[in-house]
């Protein structure tokens, strides 16, 4: 589960400044979160502490969050340890790329056109994929969930392109 | 656990003596609730379709509940509530049922299962493997619904007692248990539940109405939807996950073998049944890993009892016996603190929070009084459950392992498609869904960083509580932190705080943590 970056067999001696690459990365991570959460209520009152006000817990929280990933980086100076994970790019691009096509396609297009091309794009996160394979799978589970969901069910998803409805 | 310990021995005697007629007639009360031909159906229904996606490699239940969350949303609260927790018990079987036959956990609770089912399986044993762990959780099963029936009264009418300072400490000193209990790194866990407070607080604050954290973003003004996080944070990581391990999915060939354990295999598995179920009921009333841990401690001790240690990892049925008896065991308790004090103690009762209050329940301690058909009907439909995914699994085991053999390439792209389908049904917007997309990417960057999402999803689910009471408790006592202090209920929760924090840091503490969660060898 691990897949761990060729650096880390590297003699400590040879890694420099970083010691463990795997806590910087979480620290900058941390600090990156409490950067963006403290941006974000930077115009919120405090307020005092017998009437806490809406930027209290989010810009303290944010500040102890900043707080963490400092002492992560400062002991990833210190302390030997795991070296950075790898980042696969192809099951991110195609399985997040499709939920961002279906979320942009089913209302404008319906279930039966958003449903079949997030499966198919989805599917391209597998090397292993058969294209005709696929292809038919797509359409008899899109078809089915259709049946299952719209009819069965009763969800008001759409089901066919700019609220087209025959039945 | 250290709730019922502030109890009191005098409560503790009263409640036994005056509450047993009590409790048989509440219990007989949600049979009534339960056992209405709806009902009946609709909790049928949930463990099937539970057990079906939970059969699924790599899909736990968290990402089951959020996929199946909108089936439920044309029924009564009653009936979907209902339904859902069969979904629950459901996918927590159905994990069980993969890690027995693909040697696959469907999620950290069934970790320990693989170990002696999938050999027990190789041996042709699978039959009794999956039997064993039938009864022993429907075991389980029966013996937690009872103790949460038992439980539901003291604990609600001591939550009743709650003012905002005692909710307050209350909560911190849940977090904290959820961070000692975590795996990993205890900095890492504190830093992620701060993280997941910090999520709690985008959205329109609810005491000025003032927008937080939207960096002008207007879909976000009601905050993020639970189940959204939870969708992108277990779901599509999972399956990130699944993706890029190369595990071999070996389904098991050939014979399943007799599903009813032998008189001998049900002789050895007694022991560790009853044993499961106990450990299992406590660890699953603590906050955050409690119920994870249940199956490993259950497994250790049987290891330990154990007349011959060896036989363990080669196929030993008590191996499979205790560990399930306590994951369902833990799986049923960890409802108790959800639905007595509204505080959920994991990431599943935390997205249950979620449902619960798409279908206009508040979870707490009103809902007894309140809704007392709601409360004893759903516990009672955990029993009718047990005995349901008795008789659904044992006859439908030949069902699943045609469904296993369905490879990952096909199973990915259907599980992606029903998510999708699940989280646009929950506000009928496209919008969900690329969040769910952001959160997915925010869910796979945290575990390359090596942080867990479970402790996210439940500080984000608690923090909005915290932060209400804390307010609360702040305006009443002008400002003073004294008062989490002054008020002897607050300051115990405080103190076991600090006995936890201390306790953590010590070195030996900390070594025997970290064995705890040592994948058993």
């Amino acid at each position: 589960m691990t897949l761990q970056a060729p650096g880390d067999g590297t003699p400590p001696a040879e890694r420099g400044l970083v010691r463990s690459p795997h806590d910087l990365a979480g620290g900058l991570f941390l600090i990156a979160v409490a950067i963006l959460g403290f941006a974000g209520g930077f115009d919120l009152s405090m307020g005092s502490l017998s009437e806490v006000g809406p930027g209290m817990l989010p810009k303290g929280v944010a500040a102890l969050v900043g707080l963490f990933g400092i002492v992560l980086v400062a002991r990833s100076m210190l302390f030997f340890g795991p070296g950075l994970e790898r980042w696969a790019w192809r099951g991110p691009v195609f399985v997040l790329g499709s939920f961002v096509l279906f979320g942009l396609t089913i209302d404008p297009l319906g279930l039966a056109c958003a449903g079949t091309l997030a499966v198919i794009f989805a599917s391209l996160a597998d090397p292993d994929t058969r294209p005709l394979e696929i292809i038919v799978f797509a359409i008899v589970i899109t078809a089915v969930s259709i049946v299952l969901f719209k009819y069965l069910l009763g969800l008001p998803i759409p089901v066919f392109p700019f609220g087209y409805d025959p039945f | 656990m250290i709730v019922a310990a502030t109890l009191g021995v005098s409560d503790l005697v009263g409640f036994l003596g005056a509450h047993v007629a009590d409790l048989t007639h509440n219990l007989a009360f949600g049979m009534d609730v339960a056992l209405s031909f709806k009902n009946l159906g609709l909790c049928f229904l949930g463990c099937l379709i539970g057990t079906l996606i939970g059969v699924l490699p790599g899909i736990g239940p968290v990402a089951t509940l959020t996929m199946l969350l909108p089936i439920t949303f044309g029924l009564d609260p009653v009936g979907a509530l209902i339904m859902l927790a069969g979904i629950y018990y459901g996918a927590q079987y159905g994990g069980s049922t993969t890690a027995i036959l693909v040697n696959i956990p469907g999620e950290v609770t069934s970790v320990v299962t693989t170990l002696d089912g999938y050999q027990m399986a190789r041996q042709g044993r699978a039959g009794a493997a999956l039997g064993i762990a039938a009864i022993g959780s429907f075991f389980a099963g029966c013996v937690s619904t009872v103790i949460i029936a038992a439980l539901a009264l003291p604990l609600t009418n001591m939550a009743l007692k709650f003012g905002p300072a005692e909710y307050f400490s209350l909560i911190v000193l849940g977090l904290l248990f959820a961070v000692v209990l975590a795996r990993g790194s205890v900095m890492k866990a504190v830093a992620i539940i701060l993280v997941g407070v910090l999520l709690s607080t985008v959205g329109t604050d609810l005491e000025s109405t003032q927008l937080r954290l939207t960096f002008g973003w207007l879909q976000i003004a009601d905050g993020f939807d639970v189940a959204v996080l939870a969708m992108g944070t277990f779901g599509v990581t999972e399956i990130l996950r699944n993706l890029e391990s190369v595990q071999s999915r070996g389904v098991v060939e050939g014979a399943i073998g007799r599903l009813l354990p032998n008189r001998g295999e049900i002789r050895q598995s007694t022991g560790p049944i009853v044993r499961g179920t106990l450990l299992g009921s406590v660890l699953g009333l603590l906050p955050g890993n409690g119920a994870v841990l249940g199956p490993f401690a259950s497994y250790t001790l049987e290891k330990k009892l154990a007349k011959d240690p060896s036989r363990f990892g080669n196929g030993a049925i008590e191996g499979v016996a205790g560990p399930e008896s306590a994951n369902n065991a833990g799986a049923q308790t960890a409802f108790i603190p959800l639905l007595t004090l509204g505080i959920p103690p994991n990431a599943v009762m935390a997205l249950m929070v979620g449902a619960m209050t798409l279908h206009g329940i508040q979870p707490g301690p009103d809902i007894i009084n309140k809704q007392p058909d709601l409360f004893w009907g759903m516990i009672a439909s955990m029993w009718i459950g047990n005995v349901m995914l008795l008789i659904i699994n044992l006859p439908l085991i030949g069902l699943w392992v045609r469904f296993l053999k369905v490879p990952y390439r096909l199973m990915f792209p259907l599980i992606v498609l029903l998510c999708c389908i699940g989280i646009y049904s929950i506000k009928n917007s496209g919008v969900e869904v690329y969040m769910t997309a952001g959160f997915g990417l925010f869910g796979y960057a945290l575990i390359k960083f090596g942080f867990e999402p479970a402790p996210l999803l439940l500080g984000f689910v608690l923090g909005e509580l915290m932060e209400e009471k804390l307010r609360q408790a702040l305006v009443l006592s002008r400002g003073s932190f004294l008062t989490f202090l002054e008020r002897p209920l607050s300051a115990t929760f405080v103190v076991l705080a600090l006995v936890l924090v201390i306790a953590a840091t010590l070195p030996a503490m900390r070594k025997s943590r970290d064995e705890v969660f040592q994948e058993p060898d």
